[in-house]
């Protein structure tokens, strides 16, 4: 069962930004956001941040850990893990399609 | 403020998500980006919480982004820009609240550009950072109070004027932030620095003043323009190609 995404509306973008942060391992609330801006160079407010945590909390897609000095590390779930990499194809699958159809090389 | 912030979200929300938020907002400076990014965060919560129980809209959301910020620049600096030539003759016998309708509309834009724009400014330049929003911000309200004189048929006063320096000089701290912390351009900065100083080397003189008052606009607005641009494309959204 996946989740979908776009259903997020405007929190589509940094939900799927931070499935990505977490896919190498649990992280708490502000190295996600610090993760998130080094790989970007966009930047991740807290209220966004925490808009597209409870959205995917909600979904299942992501699950709190224990808090440790009141920092609460989150984690990728199997739905959640499941649902990126379906995303994450679909956006490969229509890059190389775009790259083909400009004759530029594939990765 | 981080209290303050923290409670203009639901008490449910705060109750779940307070303590780890608020231990997320003490990790660094926050500068006018994040303050109406969190103010976003905690009016989605609320529009949430009331959605409980019936379909929520899965389109509701609102985040603060540089995308946002650049559009607002890209508006807003012409408008504010071609107002001020109105008002000063430049474009001929126009009426001049169109003007002041122009130059307030366009304050307001650019007042969410500089909160838009000034995400990695204010990491390592708070001060700086919140003095460009916040002269601008005393700003508007000396100019919106100025246009409603002028729309009843009164002559332009200070405030009028005293907008406008607010503006010059918040562009102009915004520029020093901008060029220190190394984002968008360094060569935008520039211009955006040298068009509040050119226009007011200017004065109100006749001649070549009025060419140098001509030309610090020009520069401001086209700064501005430019800075927002580079704010839409480094933020252009991912997730609307290949949806599943």
């Amino acid at each position: 069962m996946t989740s979908n995404l776009p259903s997020f509306g405007r929190f589509a973008e940094p939900s799927l930004l931070i499935l990505v942060s977490l896919s190498n391992g649990p992280k708490h609330g502000y190295a996600i956001m610090q993760d998130v801006e080094s790989g970007t160079g966009r930047p991740m407010g807290a209220g966004t941040l925490y808009a597209a945590l409870v959205r995917l909390e909600q979904e299942g897609l992501v699950e709190a850990l224990a808090p440790v000095d009141r920092r609460r590390p989150y984690r990728l779930s199997a739905v959640g893990a499941s649902t990126l990499a379906e995303h994450l194809r679909g956006l490969s699958k229509f890059a190389q399609q775009g790259l083909r159809q400009l004759g530029e090389p594939q990765p | 403020m981080r209290a303050l912030l923290i409670s203009l979200y639901p008490d449910r929300w705060r109750a779940r998500y307070g303590e780890e938020f608020a231990a997320v907002l003490e990790e660094r400076a926050l500068g006018p980006f994040d303050v109406a990014d969190i103010v976003l965060g905690a009016l989605d919560a609320q529009l949430r919480l009331r959605g409980v129980g019936m379909q929520p809209e899965p389109r509701k959301g609102f985040t603060m982004s540089l995308r946002i910020g650049g559009l607002a620049a890209v508006i807003g600096a012409p408008l504010w820009t071609s107002g001020f030539m109105i008002a000063n003759g430049v474009a001929g016998n126009v009426d001049v609240r169109i003007a002041g309708a122009m130059i307030v509309v366009g304050s307001v834009a650019l007042l969410v550009a500089l909160a838009g724009l000034s995400a990695f400014q204010a990491r390592t330049q708070p001060v700086l950072s919140w003095a460009a929003f916040t002269l601008p911000a005393i700003g508007t309200i000396a100019l919106v109070a100025d246009a409603i004189r002028v729309a009843s048929g009164r002559d332009v006063t200070d405030l009028f004027y005293f907008g406008l320096l607010t503006f010059f000089l918040g562009s102009l701290l915004f520029a020093i932030a901008t060029y220190r912390t190394g984002v968008l351009s360094r060569r935008a900065a520039i211009l955006l620095g040298l068009g509040p100083l050119m226009a007011l080397a200017g004065g109100n003189g006749d001649g070549l003043p009025e060419v140098l008052i001509l030309a610090g606009l020009v520069s401001f607005g086209l700064a501005w323009v430019v800075l927002g641009v580079l704010a839409i494309r480094a933020d252009r959204p991912t997730t609307a190609l290949g949806r599943t």
